[in-house]
This record gives C-alpha cells, structure tokens and sequence, in this order.
C-alpha cells in the first residue's frame, strides 16, 4: 500500500471540439504525485497544464478509454456521480489562477462553502473553526466578513487557499495561483503554499514561469501535451 | 446587477399577476352582474302567454301564493308605447319609445327589488322650489285675488325673477314665499301638491304609482333626456333640476291588439311621472316605464269586459276576465329556480284545473306553445347568451395569458442562471451535486414567485378594490398629475444635459425616455383636461355605470399558484441545464 502514489495520472489524453475542429490538448500525459510531495508541472499556455490539473482533480473527464486518474489507486472516473462530487470536496482542494470566489458570500461563507456542500460527514462547529483558524493563519481574520471584490487580489488568492483546505484534503491542486498577481504578491503566495507543504500538505501546481516552478522540489516539463 | 434582476424578476412576476387578477375579476364580476342585474326586476320565475294574456291570473297568483315555496307572485301586464315627452320648452314635444310594464305595486315589490331601484327617495330644496313654483303659476289666479295690488306686484315680480334664475342656481323661493304668502294662501298652494307638506312623499307615490291621486309613471331614470350620467356614473338633472321628471306629466299611447291578432285604434292617456328607477342595466333603465295594471290593461284593451251576442250586441252573454301577459315569482329562502320552475308548471296545472267548468274563458294549457315558464336565467337568454360566448373566448385568451407569463418567467430566470454560470462551476468544482444546485435555484424561483404573487395580488387587490376610482381620475385627470410628470420630465432633461457632458450614454438614454414618457403622460392629461375629460367604460356599452370591484378569489388563488408553479418550472429548466454543464467549461463563463 506505500508504494501505491496518493495521486496517479496515466497515459491521460484530452481533446477540446471546437465545433467541428478537433484540438487534442493531452497526448498521453503520466504522473505519480507521492504523499508530502510539491510537484509543478512546467509549461507554456497552451501546453496543457490546466487541462492536466482538472483531469486530475476529477472537474473534466479524459477522452473515452485514454488513460485514467488513480486516487490511492483507485481509478477516479469509474466512481459514481455521488463519489465524485466528495471526491472534488474533501480528497482534493483546488485553488484557480481567478480565485473563484462567490461575490454574494462574505470571506468566512466563502470559506466554509466546501464544508457546508459536505454537508452530513462535517461537524458544523469544527468547519466554523477550521475555517476561521485558516483565515486567521492567511492573515485574514480581521476581513472575515468582507466580500471578495472588497479585497486585493493576494488577499482574495489567500482566501481561496483556506476554502481548499478547509475539508482537509490530501492534495492541494493550485492552478497558476500567482498567474493574476504582481510578483510580491506572488511570492507571498507561494511562501503560505511553501509553509503548507512543510506542513505535510502534498501539492500539485501548475505554472508558466521557471522561476516559480523552482519553488517545488519536482518540476515536471509539459510540452505539446506530453511529460 | 445581479441584485436587480431579481427584483426586476419579482416585478414582472407581480405586474402578470396583477394583470390577470384585475382583468379576470372585472370580466367575472361584469358577468356575474349582467347575469343577476336582470333578475333585480323580475324575480325567479315568470310565467308568459304572449300578447292576449292568462285569464283569472288573479285565482292564479292566489294558487301560487299558496304553495309554501313561493313567497309572492305578481302579475304583469306589459307591451310597447310611445311616451311623449314633458321636453324640450317647445310645442313639439319629443316622444320615447318604451317598455311599458302595468304592475300591481304592492306585490311586485315583493316579488323584485322594485322599492330599491326607485331613484328619488326625498326631494331636494332645488327641486322642493321647482314644485313650489309650478303650485303658484297654477294657483296664480286665486292667489293673486286674494291679494293687495302692491303684494300682487311683488309676487309677479318674485316669480318673474325666478323664473330665469332657478334654471342655473338655488334661489330660495321658498323663503321668499314664507315671507310674501298668507297662512292662507300657503295652505293652499300646498294642497295642490302633496309633496310640498313632505318632501319624502316623492318615494311613496313611487311606490303606489299615484299621484296626488292619479295614476302614475315611474319610468327608467334613462328614459327621460333631462338626467345626465356624470364622469363618476351618477345621474344629474340637467338645468338646475328643471327637468326633474317628477314635475311634469307624459302622454303615453300604446297599441292594443285583438284577440284575432288585428291591431285596434291606439290608446292614448296623460300620466304624471311619480318616480324614476334605476335597475343599473343600462338597457333596462333606458327603455321601461311602470305604469298601474289597471292602466297597461285599459290600454291594451286587456281588462274585464262583457261578452255579447254575435248576432245582437245587447245581450251580454258572459265575462271576458282581465289578462296579464305574464305572472312574476319569488322563491322562498333556499328554493332555486330551477326547483321554482316544476313548482310553477305544477301549480298552473292545478289552477287550471279548478277552473275547468266554471268559466267560458279557460287560460291556455301547458302544451300551447305561446305559454312559457321560464327561470330568469332562461328568460335572459337572449342578453347573456353572447355574454357567456364572450366569457368562453375570455378563458382561452387568458390561457394564453398564462403561458405569455410562463415564458416571460422563464426567459427572466434563463439570464438569472446564464448570469450565474460561473457560480454554478465553482459550487460544482467544489464538490456540489447537480440535485444540490437544481434545489438552489428552485427555491430561488420559489421565493421569487412567492414574493412576486404576494406582490401581484396587493397590486391587483388595490387597483380591483378601486377601479371606480382609477377609471373616475383617468376620465378627469387631476391637473396636478400633469404638473408632477412635467416637472419630473424636465428634471430628466436635467439630468440629461448634466450627466451628458460628461459623456456617459446611460443616463442620456434612461433621462430622454423618461422625459418622453412623462412629458407623454402629462400632455395626454392636459389633452384629456382640454376634452373635459373621457369616459372609457360607457354604461350604454357596458350595460352598467359601474365597473364591477370585487376581487374573483377562485380564479385569483389559481393564478397565485399558477405563477409561483411556473417560476419554480421557469428556475428549475436553466438551472438543470446549468448543472449538467462541465464544472471546466462553466468556469470559463465570463
């Protein structure tokens, strides 16, 4: 069972129709994520990073027989609808280059979001707790009832971190998390993804910088849709 | 703009309920009326025999009155007649073709609404002088005998006076008589006319058809030129109450005919008018006159005459009885008129009956075919039939009204989930379920349609509950409507020219329509001033003078329910398709 990787991506194909066109994005991309690993996976846009990272946090499928995502080897796409729907609540968390908060909840709602779709396996209290003892590790404790458009784009980055952490899951997805940030933002970003992985937390992180890709200690190369 | 569209949501949810509610009610309530409006003045039940009339209807209205379910009978004797008419001032008087209904009074205001309908139940001062005046011009030879020639004078002159200024205003004749009249004269200016020892007098002589002892008129407040509806679908005597019918007399004609069919010479009798009703059908109000039985008989040659000999007019051979075309019913409490019907058809049965042997005359059997007995509602048939047709093409429109709702509902909350895409794909990268999102949106529809219903029916409720009202201020808008939506046009303009330099479009689009359209509604206001105001529901169109007011809960809860069914259907088709988008590609939704 130790062998078996947390997260596992298998000869993962993908191809987008734009109408008529076919355009083929993944051409049989493999990757093995180990507990308390920070994989980024390196790649120029287009290349098919982002389309990697939702196939493996179960929110797009991958073309019909063209490889599979494995969850504690367990294949993800054999789950049921209902499997499903827990496993993109509380086995992964996903954090998007554009935040992705809801502009009608306030930071703690926002936060407490994943915890409340949870619904019946998490304590009421203990995600009020969670969530406020996140907030308040992000630095954010005194804009708990702000809403998003309210904050800086560091801060609203910070607060989509802690709705991804809040059901605790066992791998972080963060898609380019400082591709909407200045450069000091950025880092103070990757510095709270930095301080998490020390932690324990395993990630996976996808961006188109170098420089930021260093920050892991694995750096996958994508190019033309293949590792 | 995600919290506008919801209220826009709401609205429009409430203004198609309002909108159907108002409409609905009115036409149900229209109906209704039009229905029973009728039966004001004319009972449950009415037996007919055409134009010769049931013989010995007297033994007939006592076997009716006997039966436990009837509670009165009256009989009638009806037909048309020409009244020439007290108006205008010139010789050539102008006639009125009418309805003449002979009634016993007594019991036909058991049977119908008779003494409710009657419109004068006092006279006014106005019209209190108006009597007075024409006692004095009549008794002006006697009273003028017993007088000094100064205090002659100073009559004539009074009288002469006011003669011209009664016409338009309130003169006080009658204080005026108080100081110049002996207690002598005064008795006897007010025994010509009873009314002038009690004003209410007018009412009761209504009621009796008589005045002053001679048999009377009350005629449709219609009938007569001399009232006028106003704006607000009261009835004014026109020319400071000159022409208030009950002052005057009328000429009525009318044509009898022969037991063969032929037509005899035509009748004439002078009548005072006694009273005015008003039933509220305009086509009733406007054509029918009462008139004593005993009247409409003479004329009609209906009444008791002797039979003679055929080969010598001497020898009277037998009793030709009083006829009356037809015998009015009232049920007990609890009987319907359908039930009224059999009961009538079996009781005309046994009178006819008792009377086999015992008179030459015999009223007609059932199986003749000229003899009806007929429920108010059939007797109607003719007035309601197009009506009814007219509720049925009422009901499909309006269900076409519905689903004009359902799809404006529906398009409304198609751009609320559109807006919301995105939304929905962070819930579903989150882990949300398709159910869970579907349930969201549905008790959004919901709401929306609960508070938009509930919106709809205050809406609806307050404009039903005062369209009187509403159509009185649209027919004579007041002025200060019109300089309300001026001034707003002209802030408007305001905002126009300030918010435009500046460049923005917006406001220069929203500032010029509602410039336009308040600009519009204030010159529509001064336009309809200028006209002396409008009248949209016509009594002589809509058979009443009043718009019916009164909220139709039935078809009101159905529409409640109706709306607030198809915001949930209009949430939750947008919303599935919403849900059963790849959380990816709602993602990218801008």
């Amino acid at each position: 069972m130790s062998n078996t990787p947390l997260l596992q991506g298998i000869d993962l194909r993908k191809t987008y129709h734009l109408g008529k066109t076919e355009v083929p994005v993944l051409h049989g991309a493999s990757l093995e994520v180990q507990r308390g690993d920070w994989i980024t996976v390196l790649g120029s846009s287009g290349s098919g990073k982002s389309t990697l990272l939702h196939l493996l946090g179960g929110l797009d499928r991958p073309d019909k027989n063209s490889g599979e995502v494995l969850f504690h080897g367990e294949s993800v796409w054999k789950k049921t609808n209902k499997e499903i729907n827990e496993y993109r609540n509380s086995d992964i968390g996903f954090v998007f280059q554009f935040y992705h908060l809801l502009p009608e909840l306030n930071v703690f709602e926002n936060v407490l979001l994943p915890a409340m779709i949870g619904g019946r396996k998490t304590n009421n209290d203990m995600a009020r707790e969670r969530a406020a003892s996140l907030l308040t590790r992000f630095g954010l404790d005194h804009r708990m009832l702000h809403r998003p458009r309210e904050l800086s784009g560091g801060e609203r980055q910070r607060a989509a971190i802690a709705r991804a952490l809040v059901n605790k899951p066992e791998v972080l997805l963060a898609d380019e998390p400082t591709g909407n940030l200045d450069e000091t933002t950025g880092n103070e970003i990757l510095d709270v993804l930095q301080g998490l992985h020390q932690d324990g937390l395993t990630i996976v992180m996808v961006t188109h910088e170098q420089q930021i890709a260093e920050r892991g200690n694995v750096v996958i190369q994508l190019r033309n849709g293949v590792v | 703009m995600s919290r506008v569209i919801p209220l826009i949501a709401i609205a429009a949810v409430g203004l198609c309920v309002a909108l159907v509610i108002v409409v609905v009610s009115v036409m149900t309530g229209f109906l209704d009326m039009v229905q029973s409006a009728g039966k004001t003045l004319m009972g449950d039940v009415i037996i007919t025999y055409g134009v010769s009339g049931i013989p010995h209807y007297d033994t007939l209205v006592e076997k009716l009155e006997e039966d436990p379910s009837i509670l009165a009978a009256t009989p009638i004797v009806d037909g048309w007649g020409l009244l020439r008419m007290p108006y205008p001032d010139s010789d050539a008087k102008q006639s009125e073709t009418v309805q003449v209904w002979g009634i016993d009074p007594d019991s036909f205001t058991q049977v119908t609404g008779f003494n409710d309908s009657l419109h004068w139940k006092t006279s006014s001062k106005q019209q209190l002088d108006w009597l007075l005046f024409d006692a004095i011009n009549k008794n002006a030879s006697a009273i003028l005998q017993t007088m000094s020639d100064e205090k002659q004078q100073l009559l004539i002159d009074t009288i002469g006076g006011a003669r011209s200024t009664m016409n338009y205003q309130f003169t006080d004749l009658w204080s005026a008589m108080e100081a110049q009249l002996s207690d002598k004269q005064w008795e006897l200016v007010k025994a010509y006319d009873e009314r002038l020892q009690n004003p209410e007098k007018v009412f009761a002589q209504g009621l009796s058809l008589s005045r002053n002892g001679k048999a009377g008129i009350v005629s449709g407040l219609h009938v007569s030129d001399g009232n006028e509806r106003q704006q607000d679908g009261s009835y004014a005597v026109i020319r400071n109450d000159h022409w208030w019918m009950p002052r005057f007399e009328g000429t009525l004609t009318m044509l009898p005919i022969a037991s063969d069919g032929g037509l005899i010479e035509p009748e004439s009798i002078i009548m005072p008018f006694t009273n005015e009703f008003q039933s509220g059908v305009f086509l009733i109000d406007s054509s029918r006159i009462f008139v004593p039985i005993e009247t409409a008989q003479q004329l009609l040659h209906l009444d008791k005459a002797e039979l003679v000999d055929n080969d010598d007019p001497t020898v009277v051979v037998g009793v030709d009885p009083a006829r009356a075309t037809s015998v009015l019913l009232c049920g007990a409490d609890g009987v319907t008129a359908d039930a009224l019907q059999l009961i009538a058809a079996k009781v005309y049965d046994e009178f006819r009956e008792t009377l086999r042997g015992s008179t030459t005359v015999m009223p007609p059997s059932r199986g003749d075919p000229s003899l009806s007995i007929h429920t108010w509602k059939e007797q109607q048939k003719s007035f309601t039939g197009p009506v009814e047709k007219e509720r049925e093409l009422m009901r499909t429109l309006f269900s076409i009204i519905y689903l004009v709702v359902a799809a404006l509902i529906l398009s409304i909350f198609w751009a609320i989930v559109f807006e919301k895409t995105r939304d929905i794909g962070i819930l579903r990268s989150l882990g949300a379920s398709r159910a869970g999102i579907v349930w969201i949106f549905l008790r959004y529809g919901g709401i929306i349609g609960v508070l938009g219903s509930l919106l709809g029916l205050l809406i609806g409720w307050l404009v039903t509950k005062n369209i009187n009202e509403i159509h009185a201020a649209m027919g004579a808008p007041p002025i200060a409507i019109a300089i309300g939506a001026f001034v707003v046009s002209v802030a408007s303009l305001w905002v126009v020219v300030v918010r435009g330099r500046r460049g923005e479009i917006l406001p220069i689009v929203v500032g010029m329509l509602s410039a336009i359209t308040f600009g519009g509604i204030g010159g529509i206001v001064l336009f309809v001033r200028s006209q002396g105001g409008i009248v949209i529901w016509d009594a002589s169109v809509y058979y009443f003078s009043v718009i019916p007011n009164n909220i139709d809960w039935p078809s009101a809860s159905f529409t409640l329910v109706g709306a607030v069914l198809f915001c949930l259907l209009g949430a939750v088709i947008p919303a599935a398709k919403a849900a059963d988008t790849d959380p990816v590609k709602a993602l990218r939704h801008e």
